[in-house]
């Protein structure tokens, strides 16, 4: 009885080392004890670990306690091993495998081999070793996994985001996915539509559209004749052509709201226009379009017409005929009017004497008659009852302690008035006049009674005074120019009276943003003679204090200051931003369209 | 990629000892410099309204400028392939690679109009901002490293180092065969693990914290007083054998650990460049979708 042992290990160049080695007796001592007959050198071997026993056809194993060993793939404390079908121990790195031997057979083939995964991981050739590569996920891998989850994040989900929207109908108050693409904030303005891009970004790869805007702002108009405006632009230089070019390539219509009213650059509120906005069409408008009636405007300290205001300029029958006129050519108002400024004005006289003895203060001011408007910004219309009635009193009669006035505005109520009073101072009418006397009919005398009493009766006062009225001296003709009757007729008529209710309609002016300089700074009221001085100041006077945009005047003034590029009425829209983000002390009224001209007949 | 420190002999212009940072006299340094500063006048110059911003032509003209850039500095990891000499030689493309990207700073920030966001848009100028340091660091380590790394071999070649370790582990291995069980336990497992283990981390620092030699040698080294014998001779055997381990575990670390450094960036530089086209595709497309 003896094992045959078969010992096969492999040099470093991988070839098989083979030693033959033979153990008499039925009995196999494996450890790494020196005296074993299986010596292994593995430390992991404990110096006695197991004992093979040949007992009949097969092999018994016994371990020592507390050690083990691997039976055919089993770990094990003990076991049997049959010889007809061979059996493998493995031992730490040690594989004893026992080959199938005929159980009457004398010697047991045994190869022992050591499995040196160990020796492997140190392969002299492996540089690889030594760089990162084995610690490290490859990169192209990581490069693949970044790439795909910036795209997924980056571009699916907000794609995505866009398309589930087109789905519903409702605002978005939450986040959706494709914020992540906006470039900055909203305007304060637009702030609500964060979350909803498709508000203004109607359809994929195509330019915010007007039509996006106008969804909300449906009142806001044009500045002009789209086919004017476009006339009046100025020419394209080379640049201003590549830059066009560009635009159509990329269908970017020009003359957008959004070219001027730009989004996406922070929580800003929207900047007044700058000056050249402007400038650049109206500072060569009447080359461009010589029809027009603008002159040209590009600054308004050094390039900026003459104010044109209305004015009435004549009558037709009874309608004012209001037309523009440039303060240089000297436009003298036919208002109908006979008012001397200067004379209510001065310091001293007649009206400076009955301004004091009616507690008016020392003379006349100009707001004792021109009051303003509850907004500050025009002047209530002066009215005879209210603003001159005071001294240019039309009492006529007395009785008890009631003054009689006649009726202003209604010439033939006047006369009809003063006719009254003087038939009430005739002789009551004699008996035989009386309705209810008897007398014979057909009698002639009675007739000619009645009519000649009748003519004594109302005429020689009545007519005297309607004629001292309406005359040089009377109480209307001294403010009012009267048109005589035909001899013989007392019909006298007043001519009409009109004012424009604004003089300059397509700039703005707020007196009250002026109250800190006099009204004859502005208004030579305490110079002016008649009432066709048209008391409106030219720019010059306006140029002693606003400059244009850059200016060493003390108020800078853009054109954004009196224009509107979208609106003709009322205050301009800077002014009203100025004013509700609380940067301006006077408040500036949003009036409603008024009529041109009120007139007064 | 050629290294700075690498000399390189051109014979037609005699010994020529620059690198690609010194390459014909730091001429992509001049032009990348002169594009940085054509790009900041014009920024200065030119009065973009509202307020300068990718949207502005000029922003358009430079984020074309620089992504057109961009592809051109990733396509080095297709020219690196294909070693060339003469004009457009593999190192005047590093060259040109190093100081064009370093120009990126300036364009692509110039393209912001300095507005950021938590947006798409910022962050692929971020992922950029991000390749670009990783490069920064590459030219640094690439200027500072290979010359500690070569140091750090001391004479020897790499196989050498893990030849070093496995026959100090062969002497162990008969050393401790004396040694009883547990103690071979100890040795063993400082045979079994290899130096190369440990991650990323433990690379680029060079530490250890759990090593099983250093581990056997606390161990063992405090029992050599009090054994006396034939075990104790074998235990001083095992201790002296440990510690010349750990000497060569400590070389082979200080070198990974510099291979480590030198090799890290790329890691971040090359992935992240991907990352950035990516960024850069959903930036341009976003842009575009809702224009």
């Amino acid at each position: 009885m003896a094992f045959l042992f078969r010992t096969v290990s492999r040099s470093a160049e991988g070839r098989e080392i083979v030693r033959t080695a033979r153990v008499e007796g039925d009995r196999l001592a494996i450890g790494r004890a020196p005296d074993s007959d299986v010596h292994l050198t593995d430390l992991a071997v404990a110096l006695h670990h197991a004992t093979v026993e040949r007992v009949g056809p097969r092999l018994q194993l016994r371990v020592e306690p507390g050690l083990t060993v691997e039976l055919n793939g089993r770990k094990c404390a003990s076991g049997t091993i049959e010889l007809g079908t061979g059996g493998d121990i493995l031992i730490a790195s040690h594989l004893l495998r026992f080959m199938p031997t005929p159980p009457e057979a004398d010697e047991i083939q045994v190869a022992v081999e050591r499995i040196t995964e160990g020796e492997a991981k140190l392969d002299k050739s492996a540089e690889r070793l030594f760089t990162l590569a084995p610690v490290m996920p490859g990169k192209r891998a990581l490069a693949w996994l970044l790439a795909l989850l910036v795209l997924g994040i980056g571009l699916a989900w907000p794609i995505h985001a866009y398309y589930e929207r087109q789905q519903r109908a409702e605002r978005f108050t939450r986040f959706q996915a494709d914020e992540i693409w906006s470039s900055g904030h909203l305007s304060q303005a637009h702030a609500a539509l964060q979350h909803d891009c498709s508000a203004c970004h109607v359809k994929p790869f195509e330019s915010v559209r007007d039509t996006a805007c106008a969804a909300c702002h449906a009142g806001i108009h044009g500045h002009a004749d789209p086919f004017r405006l476009a006339r009046a632009r100025p020419d394209l230089d080379r640049w201003g052509r590549i830059q066009l070019a560009f635009k159509q390539a990329f269908n970017l219509p020009p003359g957008r709201c959004i070219d001027c009213h730009t989004e996406h650059q922070g929580p800003q509120r929207m900047a007044p226009a700058p000056q050249h906005f402007c400038s650049e069409c109206h500072a060569g408008l009447k080359a461009k379009l010589p029809d027009t009636r603008l002159g040209n405007a590009g600054d308004f300290g050094r390039l900026h017409p003459q104010f044109q205001p209305l004015v009435v300029a004549g009558w037709r029958g009874d309608r004012p005929i209001l037309r523009r006129a440039s303060l240089d050519l000297h436009p003298r108002e036919d208002n109908g009017l006979k008012f001397p400024h200067a004379l209510h004005l001065a310091a001293a006289g007649g009206v400076a004497q009955m301004a004091r003895r009616l507690g008016m203060g020392p003379a006349m001011a100009c707001r004792d008659c021109h009051q303003l408007n509850p907004d500050g910004v025009r002047f209530r219309p002066v009215e005879m009852e209210r603003n001159c009635a005071m001294c240019h009193d039309l009492a006529f009669d007395r009785i008890g302690g009631i003054m009689r006035t006649l009726r202003h505005g209604d010439p033939a109520q006047v006369i009809a008035d003063l006719r009254a009073l003087y038939a009430g101072r005739t002789a009551p009418a004699p008996p035989s006049l009386s309705p209810f006397a008897r007398r014979p009919p057909g009698s002639a005398s009675a007739a000619r009674e009645r009519i000649q009493f009748g003519r004594g009766a109302g005429a020689p006062g009545a007519e005297a005074a309607i004629r001292a009225v309406f005359s040089p001296g009377g109480a209307c003709y001294d403010c009012h120019r009267v048109e005589a009757p035909p001899p013989g007729s007392l019909a006298w008529r007043i001519a009409p009276v009109a004012f424009p209710t604004r003089y300059i309609g397509h700039g703005w002016f707020d007196h009250r943003a002026h109250a800190t300089q006099s009204c004859t700074s502005c208004h030579a009221a305490d110079r002016s003679q008649s009432a066709s001085d048209l008391l409106i100041p030219g720019i010059a006077t306006c140029r002693t204090c606003h400059g244009g945009e850059r200016t060493s005047k003390p108020v800078a003034s853009t054109c954004a200051m009196c224009h509107d590029y979208h609106r003709d009425e009322g205050a301009p829209a800077m002014l009203i931003r100025q004013q509700v983000r609380g940067q301006r002390r006077a408040p500036v009224p949003i009036p409603a369209a008024a009529p041109e001209a009120v007139g007064a007949p | 990629m050629a290294t700075g420190s690498i000399p390189r002999t051109t014979l037609g212009e005699g010994a020529s000892h620059e690198g690609f940072l010194r390459h014909k006299g730091f001429r992509w340094l001049k032009i990348a410099l002169f594009l940085c500063f054509a790009a900041g006048l014009a920024y200065l110059l030119i009065d973009v309204q509202p307020r300068p911003s990718g949207g502005s032509w000029y922003g358009y003209l430079l984020g074309t400028i620089a992504t057109l850039l961009i592809l051109w500095l990733t396509m080095l990891g297709l020219r690196k392939r294909a070693m060339t000499r003469g004009r457009w030689s593999l190192k005047g493309w590093t060259s040109a690679h190093v100081y064009l990207g370093l120009s990126l700073i300036v364009i692509a920030t110039l393209h912001t109009g300095f507005q950021f966001g938590w947006n798409v848009h910022s962050f692929a100028y971020a992922l950029m901002m991000l390749v670009i340091l990783s490069g920064i660091y590459g030219i640094v380590a690439y200027s500072i490293l290979p010359e500690a790394l070569s140091a750090s071999r001391g004479e020897m070649t790499r196989p050498q180092m893990i030849d070093a370790v496995m026959k100090l582990d062969r002497q162990l291995q008969l050393a401790a065969q004396p040694l009883g069980h547990e103690d071979t336990a100890i040795v063993s497992a400082s045979i079994a693990e290899s130096p190369f283990k440990g991650g990323l981390l433990s690379r680029l620092s060079g530490r250890r914290p759990r090593c099983r030699t250093a581990r056997a040698l606390a161990l063992l080294r405090p029992r050599l007083v009090g054994t006396v014998g034939p075990g104790g001779e074998a235990l001083e055997a095992v201790v002296t054998l440990l510690e010349r381990k750990a000497a060569a575990l400590a070389r082979i670390r200080r070198h990974l650990r510099l291979k480590a450094q030198l090799e890290v960036w790329l890691y971040v530089h090359v992935p992240l460049t991907f990352a950035l086209i990516a960024a850069l595709a959903a930036h341009i497309v976003s842009v575009f979708f809702y224009w």
